[in-house]
């Protein structure tokens, strides 16, 4: 994924910033390179957060948005730093950079405290991940995932389980933790309009029915049967 | 969703101003800023509108429909209506209460205006909660929520999201053979 290039920060005396190239984002064996511009970038990655923050499980991560997001933040700060005077112009350009700069941390933030909560499942779900499929984890997740596990049980042997008997000495960390509840209810906005998407209401007197999601239409259902859909980016989580 | 955050994305619709200044285009990474010439009527984010507003380098022109009698009229609809009616702006009461907060000297009705778009949204909220409580009583499985902005949905929203959870919970473990799932919340 390329983003576009264009005039960043054209004011700054003459200066015209290309629009960052971030081809380390496609690395991914022979995708397609999608160009963005950054606008639509930076509107990518409001959706993710939203996603990210209304699902009850971890999503896929999008290492191809963040990277190409800070890599825009970095250029506009540099730009920012070799312009010193146009007082309006650079406190503009700063708010805007806050802003964006919020909602990714934000997204980061969320992600890592789905993460603490569901450790056991997230390794467990990448340990047997396919080979095509897209990850969940980034690498810096997973090292983080990988370090808060060892550190839990690490914990747990020398707080408790050393005092125990030798015969009740284990843990599984995949059984006590909670998984993550799929059944959960999730406000959503259609973006795509999908047919035949399956109700399932939980008293077996109620039978299953489908219904048709119009474009622009928002819904309350459970989340799982419209995970699917989320992944793909048909819906939109609100 | 913390009814800032709310506000935050409602922050990035544009608003028209009159600026007092000039300033050839500003590049942003969300898109392009139009040359502002003082005098001359340009459009521009809330976020940015309120901030000039604030240095006094601005004068906000209220939207088409922050108008007495087009907000009348839709109040009156909403309490006619069982149904929501399409609010002119998804984001109407966030930027009402950004616009009147910052800029109630630009707009012409202030006060009467506060209370025609709380008395509608009090309204809707009513409505809101009486769906919300049958939704829950019929243990509907889907909902249709379609002229509902994101500062109701959200107003409402955790809280019934959490209700129907804890719900579908405490259903599933009634019924029997479920058993050896109790531990999995």
């Amino acid at each position: 994924m390329r983003v576009g290039a264009q005039p960043l920060a054209g004011g700054f005396g003459g200066m015209a910033a290309a629009g960052g190239e971030g081809t380390e984002g496609d690395s991914d064996g022979g995708s397609e390179e999608l160009v963005l511009t950054p606008a639509q970038l930076i509107h990518s990655l409001e959706q993710a957060w939203l996603n990210e923050k209304f699902a009850p499980e971890l999503l896929e991560s999008k290492p191809e948005i963040i990277e190409c997001v800070v890599e825009q933040l970095d250029h506009m700060e540099e730009n920012l730093k070799r312009a010193k005077r146009g007082d309006l112009k650079v406190s503009v350009h700063r708010m805007e950079i806050e802003r964006i700069r919020y909602v990714l941390s934000s997204y980061l933030r969320c992600r890592l405290v789905k993460i603490e909560k569901f450790f056991p499942h997230v390794l467990e779900k990448e340990k047997s991940r396919a080979e095509g499929e897209p990850s969940i984890l980034s690498p810096e997740e997973f090292a983080f995932a990988k370090e808060y596990m060892a550190n839990t049980e690490t914990y747990l042997k020398n707080v408790a389980l050393k005092h125990m008997p030798p015969n009740l000495q284990k843990v599984s960390l995949l059984k006590s933790v909670p998984k993550p509840n799929l059944d959960s209810f999730v406000f959503l906005r259609v973006l795509e309009r999908q047919e035949n998407i399956l109700v399932q209401p939980e008293m077996d007197e109620q039978r299953d029915y489908t219904i048709d999601l119009e474009e622009g239409s928002q819904h309350l259902i459970r989340y799982k049967t419209i995970a699917p859909l989320v992944a793909s980016g048909a819906v939109q989580l609100i | 969703m913390e009814p800032a955050e709310a506000e935050f994305l409602a922050e990035k619709e544009l608003v028209t101003i009159v600026p007092n200044f000039s300033l050839d285009r500003i590049h942003l990474i969300g898109g392009d800023l139009g040359p502002f010439n003082p005098g001359l009527p340009v459009e521009v984010p809330v976020w940015l509108a309120i901030n000039l507003k604030q240095r006094q380098k601005c004068r906000l022109i209220p939207p088409e429909w922050m108008d007495v009698e087009k907000l009348g009229e839709i109040r009156d609809q909403e309490r006619k209506e069982d149904t929501f009616t399409l609010m002119p702006s998804p984001y109407y009461m966030e930027l009402t209460k950004l616009l009147l907060n910052y800029a109630s000297d630009n707009i012409p009705k202030a006060d009467e205006i506060r209370t025609l778009v709380k008395d509608t949204w009090d309204t809707r909220i009513a409505k809101l909660r009486l769906s919300a409580d049958s939704f829950v009583r019929q243990q509907e499985a889907h909902a249709k929520l379609d002229n509902l902005t994101l500062m109701e949905i959200n107003t409402a929203g955790t809280f019934l999201t959490q209700a129907l959870d804890h719900m579908y919970k405490l259903r599933t473990n009634l019924q029997p053979g479920e058993s050896a799932h109790s531990q999995d919340f």
